[in-house]
């Protein structure tokens, strides 16, 4: 285990003092154990609950590695064969993705204007922006619910990606914001100075190099978006257009006694598979999106 | 000039916006259609009724369901499974009702649902389909927790109802009548337990949750109080008698009767303190017979209305699931077939065979076949007929979880019963005075 | 005279690309928020068939009668605490974890944020499985560790439900809390630690005397962003608890959504809302201040 040349150990680097090294190491190994453990260790033992069979779920004490005849795909074959979850899975792909660009295509534009084009009042817009962030869905469910009923939205995928979008387009705003005020201004100077309109500037100019923060926050919003549950719950009632994290929940055992803990513990594992590969592949631009949109506001 | 054109240039490249956004875009794209698709495949079928039950009962529904689509074939019954907790079938209801078309054409209810449902509108008045003779087949209490503001809104199917069980072997061995007062349990409660017979000589539901106040309406009736009148709407919580009857369940654990866990017990812990012979005396519902009768206390126990103080009279709770047509159903007549089906003898039989629910309609519990398989039938009519309905009101789920909180916390003995009873009146009376207005 | 047209069409620009935003704004934050306060003013239940009377503050004085109300708050205000006070402390662990350089730091890094990025209420489910009375692993570890003899109830006790709740809390929400406050790490100078070096102050001396007031602000930030998530907490505690046992971990968002959609007692329901937004604000415009009091002149990550 290499530990370099960090701003931490490189103070000790510059007074050697040997028995001070592993001490250190000790403690960052300990630290990286409490890490993972403290992460990983509830969502590993869903997944081993979930290929488990029944009465290695129900026992005691636990069982932690299970005999090859104590496993099982059973829960797993239930679940796609006894409810849609398939379905379940493509509502929430679809949702999520939709409210996704809706967020970005709206936001986009939004955050441009908040940068470049000096619109008055934009210091308190800003401000609006930011504290709407903050809003937890409880309060808002409530007068959405009317809107939803107002245009007849309700058990349309709508009635989530307009909600959706809105939830995410603050952070989409407060991100790109501070990507458009670091772009180089000169380039769009160029720009208009060859005759490109403010519009074509924006797609063939600017947006282009914003790539990456698009992409930033368009992941973001993606894992909100999957995630949601109180609107999901309110303003989708139809079983076959249900998310994931609703239909999970609302798994019920054939037993009014006991709850079915291995479908769960499947739903949960096939649930958020698509969320693990999002996370898997986009760690860097999660942690980047997370640390501007905060500390950025 | 030139060169920031050049620029310009040179930075598109570097960036080259197709390659890092194809696989998003791919991604999202491919996403969004699919369901697309999957909603352009579905095609025409046979009226479809759809009816939300929870998963526990749409299982043992089954049978009666194909029974259903072989007698009618132009109708498909679709049960939809929810979880079994009934609040959040309730809540499931509600919000699709909310939001205005709702996804199911019949509603299962339980007995307290119907008020609520019928004053929101959610509900078609079923009275014109049926005569008054038909509904006399049922028992009073299903029929009359069907109605409200004179409307009929929900057919029965089964029923329930709150009663005593009690140790008859010991109770005819230590030379005791059944009990009739509260006075008399707690005598012969205690007496027994002196005795050796057993540890605890009553339990009951005390847990905060729907059952406390189904079991507290009994012990109301039998003190002659009352939780609301659903005409005038006057709330008697915190009336003498209503008080009595909460000192009467504190002082079943004070005197050592009742065990202390009993605060937070539900239906099935107590049936298994009943069953395991810890218990004289037992408050529950009748599924429990069917499941003692298989136990080692079989042939040792027997059933009787709950006791009441002297100057009230027995109370039984009533319960029980029925069926109500959604009002903006595009499938009325469809809908009110599988209600009459559902309502049939000839159902309710065989689900009570199959099941040991208790039925609705008074016959069956004096069927040969029937009583041959469940005994306790006839008995249970009596217990039935007089079983008492929780306040049929509009807003009965805001006020019952009201009654819980300090019902909850009066006999648990963090509040005075006084202070608590009169805390509860006044939170109801809060809540009903704006119903009236 | 040019100059300004210029400014005029640039500002006309800017509201047109607004404004699909500004629309979405308005349906999803100003109108629900504008609604719940005119609503507030209003009876409209089951008692009224629905139909709003209006009766000025009366649902706000209903408020101060409602044990209820108040026992949420209070568990709220709870679960709020501890959450947010565990989340800090773990937060600042896991941060100076990730801030070292070692092999696999990608890896742990991802594991790190992991539990954020997961469904609250599906994993909700997973943690009433691990604290089940039964066969739950938590009992488990505490007989096989001889802590316990027989399994404990966990959710059905009002107070170590509440203790399940909040760890389940800290599990979703400390990596949110450890990201932000890495990206403070990362932003203090190496030197400063060079030069306290030389004056012989210890690891330990370095961490108070520079790190913590040099994250401070991320600290600050972090904790109101986590306040308003904790503050609204719903699905977690549906999930796990649904309010019960008892209603000891009711939380205010719980009551709230029952009022509306169980009891259907919308103007009182938003009443709710409205207090729930206004207890926000203040929060928002405390946190605001302490800031500006600090030098926030904290860059992001780019």
């Amino acid at each position: 285990m290499t530990i370099a040349q960090n701003k931490a150990s490189s103070e000790t680097a510059s007074q050697p003092q040997p028995p001070n090294l592993p001490k250190r190491k000790i403690a960052l190994g300990f630290g990286i154990a409490f890490v993972v453990i403290f992460c990983l260790a509830p969502a590993l033992w869903q997944v081993l609950t979930s290929f488990k069979v029944n009465d290695a779920i129900a026992t005691v004490p636990n069982v932690y590695l299970p005999n090859p005849d104590q496993l099982t795909f059973d829960h797993y074959i239930n679940l796609f064969n006894r409810r849609p979850f398939l379905l379940y899975i493509l509502n929430s792909l679809f949702v999520a993705a939709t409210a996704t660009l809706i967020a970005l295509a709206t936001g986009a534009p939004a955050a441009y204007a908040l940068a470049r084009l000096r619109i008055p009042g934009e210091k308190v817009l800003v401000a609006i922006v930011l504290i709407v962030t903050l809003f937890p869905y409880v309060l808002l469910f409530l007068g959405l619910f009317e809107v939803v009923k107002a245009l007849n939205l309700g058990n349309n995928y709508l009635a989530l990606i307009i909600p959706y979008a809105g939830k995410n387009l603050p952070l989409t705003i407060l991100v790109l914001r501070t990507f458009f005020q670091q772009l180089p201004k000169e380039l769009e100077d160029s720009a208009k100075i060859d005759g490109y309109n403010t519009v074509q500037m924006l797609v063939r100019i600017v947006l282009p190099m914003t790539v990456p923060a698009l992409v930033t926050t368009g992941i973001l919003a993606f894992i909100f978006a999957w995630n949601e549950f109180i609107f999901a719950l309110t303003f989708v009632t139809k079983e076959s257009m249900k998310t994931i994290p609703v239909a999970t929940a609302q798994i019920g055992g054939s037993s009014i006694f006991e709850i079915p803990y291995g479908p769960i513990a499947a739903a949960t594992v096939a649930g958020t598979i698509p969320l693990v590969l999002v996370v898997l592949f986009f760690q860097r631009r999660i942690v980047q999106g997370l640390t501007a949109g905060a500390v950025k506001g | 000039m030139m060169r920031l054109q050049e620029t310009v240039k040179s930075f598109f490249r570097g960036i080259s916006i197709r390659k890092k956004l194809k696989p998003l875009i791919v991604f999202l794209a491919t996403v969004i259609s699919i369901p697309l698709l999957i909603v352009a495949v579905q095609s025409q079928q046979p009226v479809t009724v759809k009816v939300l039950i929870q998963a526990l009962e749409a299982a043992q529904l089954e049978p009666i369901v194909k029974d259903f689509e072989a007698e009618n074939p132009d109708i498909n019954l679709e049960i939809v499974e929810a979880p079994n907790d009934t609040n959040k079938v309730e809540d499931l209801y509600t919000s699709a009702f909310l939001l205005g078309e709702s996804p199911y054409d019949l509603v299962y209810m339980d007995i307290v649902w119907t008020p609520k449902f019928a004053a929101a509108g959610w509900l078609k008045d079923l009275s014109d389909r049926v005569s008054q003779e038909e509904l006399d087949q049922f028992l009073d209490g299903d029929v009359n927790g069907g109605m409200y503001d004179g409307g009929l809104y929900r057919m029965p199917f089964r029923s329930d109802a709150g009663m005593l069980y009690y140790r008859s072997d010991w109770l005819k061995d230590a030379g005791y009548e059944p009990p009739e007062t509260f006075s008399e349990l707690m005598k012969i409660s205690q007496a027994l337990q002196e005795e050796g017979y057993t540890d605890w000589g009553y339990v009951w539901q005390g847990k905060q949750y729907e059952g406390l106040s189904a079991m507290f309406v009994e012990i109301l009736e039998g003190f002659d109080a009352f939780w609301v009148n659903p005409e005038t709407l006057e709330v008697g919580l915190d009336q003498p008698n209503a008080i009595e009857a909460v000192k009467f369940l504190r002082s079943t654990i004070e005197e050592n009767v009742s065990p202390p866990g009993v605060t937070t017990y539900s239906e099935e812990p107590t049936r298994r303190l009943f069953q395991n012979g810890e218990t004289a005396f037992l408050r529950n519902w009748p599924y429990v017979y069917g499941l003692a009768s298989e136990s080692d206390i079989a042939g040792k126990f027997a059933i009787k209305p709950m006791p009441h103080a002297p100057k009230g009279s027995n109370g039984a709770c009533q319960g029980g699931w029925g069926m109500g047509i959604a009002k903006n159903t595009d499938h009325p007549e469809e809908a009110w077939r599988v209600v009459k089906y559902f309502s049939q003898a000839k159902t309710q039989k065989k689900y009570a065979l199959q099941t040991g629910y208790v039925p609705s309609r008074r016959e069956l519990f004096n069927d040969s076949e029937l009583v041959e398989k469940y005994s306790y039938l006839p008995e249970l009519l009596n217990v039935i007929e007089n079983a008492v309905l929780r306040p049929p009101i509009a807003q009965y789920s805001q006020a019952s979880d009201i009654l819980q909180r300090y019902l909850s916390a009066a006999i648990a003995g963090t509040m005075e019963p006084e202070k608590a009873m009169n805390a509860a009146a006044r939170e109801t009376r809060t809540l009903l005075k704006r119903s009236q207005s | 005279m040019k100059l300004n047209s210029i400014r005029q069409r640039e500002q006309l620009t800017g509201w047109l690309l607004s404004l699909p935003a500004l629309i979405i704004f308005i349906l999803v934050f100003a109108y629900p928020i504008g609604r719940a306060f005119w609503l507030s003013l209003f009876t409209e239940n089951l008692g009224t068939q629905l139909e709003p009377i209006f009766t000025g503050l009366e649902n706000y004085a209903r408020m101060f009668g409602d044990g209820r109300f108040w026992n949420s708050l209070g568990n709220t205000a709870i679960f709020t605490f501890f959450s947010l006070l565990l989340e800090l402390l773990f937060g600042i662990i896991i941060a100076l974890v990730l801030d070292q350089q070692f092999r696999a730091r990608g890896i742990v890094r991802t594991i790190g944020i992991l539990p954020w990025a997961l469904p609250t209420a599906v994993m909700g489910l997973a943690w009433e499985w691990i604290f089940n009375d039964q066969y739950g692993v938590v009992n488990d570890i505490l007989r096989g560790l001889g802590i316990i003899d027989s399994g404990i109830t966990w959710l059905g006790d009002p107070t170590r439900a509440m203790f399940a709740l909040i760890l389940a809390d800290v599990w979703k929400t400390t990596p949110f809390i450890a990201v932000i406050l890495l990206a403070g790490l990362q932003a203090i100078p190496q030197d400063l630690y060079e030069a306290r070096s030389i004056d012989g102050a210890t690891p330990i001396q370095n961490f108070f005397t520079i790190t913590l007031p040099l994250i401070a602000p991320q600290m600050i930030i972090a904790l109101l962003f986590r306040f308003a998530q904790a503050f609204g907490i719903f699905e977690l505690v549906t999930v796990m608890t649904g309010g019960g046992p008892a209603g000891s971990t009711e939380t205010v968002s719980l009551y709230i959504y029952d009022t509306v959609m169980r009891y259907l007692d919308f103007g009182y329901g938003a009443a709710l809302i409205v207090i729930t937004f206004l207890i926000l604000i203040i929060a928002v415009a405390i946190a605001g201040f302490i800031l500006s009091k600090t030098d926030v002149n904290v860059t992001g990550e780019q």
